[in-house]
């Protein structure tokens, strides 16, 4: 589904941020992303978002090549694409329902769907209670919760997770791991970057390992080893 | 697209709702601005009542032929007044002539006594001509002395009064150019000012905008947005810049016609109010929208 083809990523003048990356992710595959920050994870998924490009080497989705994509066409790309970051990127002047409302309304939503839609979501990831709460009101596992039901909103192809829970507590970081295992059983691919050992070891997922910008380890259900 | 321009307009309002205090310094910019423009139009009418104060005192005056007719003094006071550089035409007798020499040196007595010295009436019958504009009365002058009004004609003191003509003519081209640049460069000056405001404010929602990205919103749902927050805020800001000027002029109405001689600011304020609500809201709503736009751009790249 998706296929990282020899990938470089080279800042000027010389910083090498990722180097002949190569791996490809299966349909309703779990893959964990593994590394020491500065190990090329967020650059990756920047890459796979195309907020940037790579130096050299291709990333194929659904067999197209992504750098092919028109600039106008980049939004209905990501639309595929669930993203879920360590500091949230909520919507601060919108309420927890109008954020995740608001990924539906810009994919073309009718009314009657969002209004469908939107308690559901939010019921999936436990937020029944916190539709009319702004970002500021709310704990932070709450607002990765929110993300999540906002990248579920958009029915992504892939979910996308940097450092979902960096932010959180090992309680409230158990919860949004439980709940993206919960998304992938439904069937969507998940992408994973975390240097969380207790996660990744408690997963027994695929595991792919990046030291200093180098894929040095892709193991079926492997363990955090640095 | 009904439901596309109902989002935006919602998403817009919610906006410009939530962000108080950052909307509040966007309109106050936009008031100072609009504000700028009102006076600039306002004074361009106060300067034109004060240019045409001037333009009423100077004239030339057409001495006639003791010998012409009183047909054909009213008939050359009538093709005179035809003319389109004319604005009018006064015809004094020469008993009226006289009449206003005696009454301007009442308090002169050696003169008087001279016209008495003299015995008869020395004055002749006159004409006295204002034209449109100062600049158009050599070719008035060029017609007097054709064969026209060869036989009516006696003189015509325009040669004497040409150097004062030439000069009030200068001065109130001077007043037009430095009036019209002034108000160029302060205009150039507020739009800057307010755009650069406005852009501030945008790049305080450039996270905003990033997110709205990444969520796959096309560019035109994000721009959507803004623009109406920034008509929103261009509308309240000519409504406030409009209620502003009606205190402004209540307060100094008098004030402004003992300074200029007589310029009637509640009345031009009332006879132009259709232009000065279209100059209000139109650059309010530019200012905000175009401002909004432009600072926009540069966060919708890829």
């Amino acid at each position: 589904m998706i296929v990282f083809e020899n990938i470089s990523k080279i800042y000027p003048p010389d910083s090498v941020a990722l180097e002949n990356i190569s791996f490809r992710v299966g349909k309703g595959e779990f893959v964990s992303i593994v590394g020491k920050s500065g190990a090329g994870k967020s650059t990756l998924i920047k890459l796979l978002l195309r907020e940037e490009e790579p130096s050299q080497g291709k990333i194929y989705f659904d067999d197209y090549d992504i750098l092919d994509i028109k600039i106008s066409h980049l939004p209905y790309y990501r639309q595929r694409i669930g993203a879920v970051f360590q500091d949230y990127r909520l919507l601060n002047n919108k309420t927890v329902y109008e954020n995740v409302a608001y990924a539906m309304e810009v994919m073309g939503g009718t009314d009657y769907e969002i209004q469908r839609d939107v308690p559901q979501l939010l019921g999936i990831v436990g937020l029944e209670d916190k539709f009319g709460n702004f970002p500021r009101e709310i704990s932070g596992g709450e607002k990765q919760r929110t993300a999540i039901a906002r990248a579920l909103a958009m029915r992504p192809d892939v979910i996308v997770a940097d450092e979902p829970t960096g932010n959180l507590d090992p309680y409230h970081s158990k919860e949004i791991i439980d709940l993206l295992e919960k998304i992938n059983e439904m069937g969507t691919t998940v992408i994973l970057c975390t240097h969380d050992k207790e996660v990744i070891n408690s997963l027994k997922r695929r595991v792919i390992t990046f030291d200093q910008g180098e894929l040095v380890r892709d193991e079926e259900k492997g363990r955090f080893i640095l | 697209m009904f439901t596309y321009i109902r989002r935006i307009i919602r998403f817009g309002w919610q906006s410009f709702l939530r962000e108080g205090s950052l909307n509040l310094a966007t309109i106050f910019v936009i008031i100072v601005t609009i504000s700028l423009f009102t006076f600039l139009f306002a004074s361009q009418g106060i300067v034109e009542h004060l240019i045409d104060g001037i333009k009423d005192k100077i004239d030339i005056s057409v001495y006639l032929n003791p010998e012409s007719s009183q047909d054909e003094i009213i008939d050359a006071r009538d093709r005179l007044s035809e003319l389109p550089a004319v604005k009018s035409v006064t015809f004094l007798s020469n008993d009226e002539v006289l009449e206003e020499f005696r009454k301007r040196h009442v308090n002169d007595p050696v003169i008087l006594e001279s016209l008495e010295v003299v015995g008869s009436n020395p004055f002749y019958a006159s004409l006295n001509i204002r034209a449109q504009n100062t600049n158009e009365y050599a070719s008035i002058l060029t017609l007097l002395n054709s064969a026209t009004f060869e036989d009516v004609v006696y003189k015509v003191d325009y040669l004497e009064k040409k150097t004062v003509i030439d000069k009030l003519s200068a001065f109130i081209d001077n007043i037009n150019s430095v009036g019209l640049v002034s108000a160029i460069i302060l205009a150039i000056v507020s739009v800057l000012v307010a755009f650069n405001t406005i852009r501030v404010a945008i790049y305080d929602a450039s996270r905003e905008i990033s997110i709205m990205r990444l969520v796959g919103s096309p560019n035109k749902f994000i721009r959507g947005p803004f623009i109406v927050q920034g008509i929103i805020n261009g509308t309240i800001a000519a409504i406030a810049s409009c209620l502003l000027f009606l205190l402004v002029v209540n307060i100094l109405d008098a004030r402004i016609n003992d300074m200029t001689n007589g310029f009637d600011l509640k009345q031009w304020w009332v006879s132009n109010l259709s232009m000065i609500i279209v100059i209000q809201l139109a650059s309010g709503i530019a200012l905000g929208s175009v401002s909004s736009l432009i600072a926009i751009r540069k966060y919708l790249k890829v």
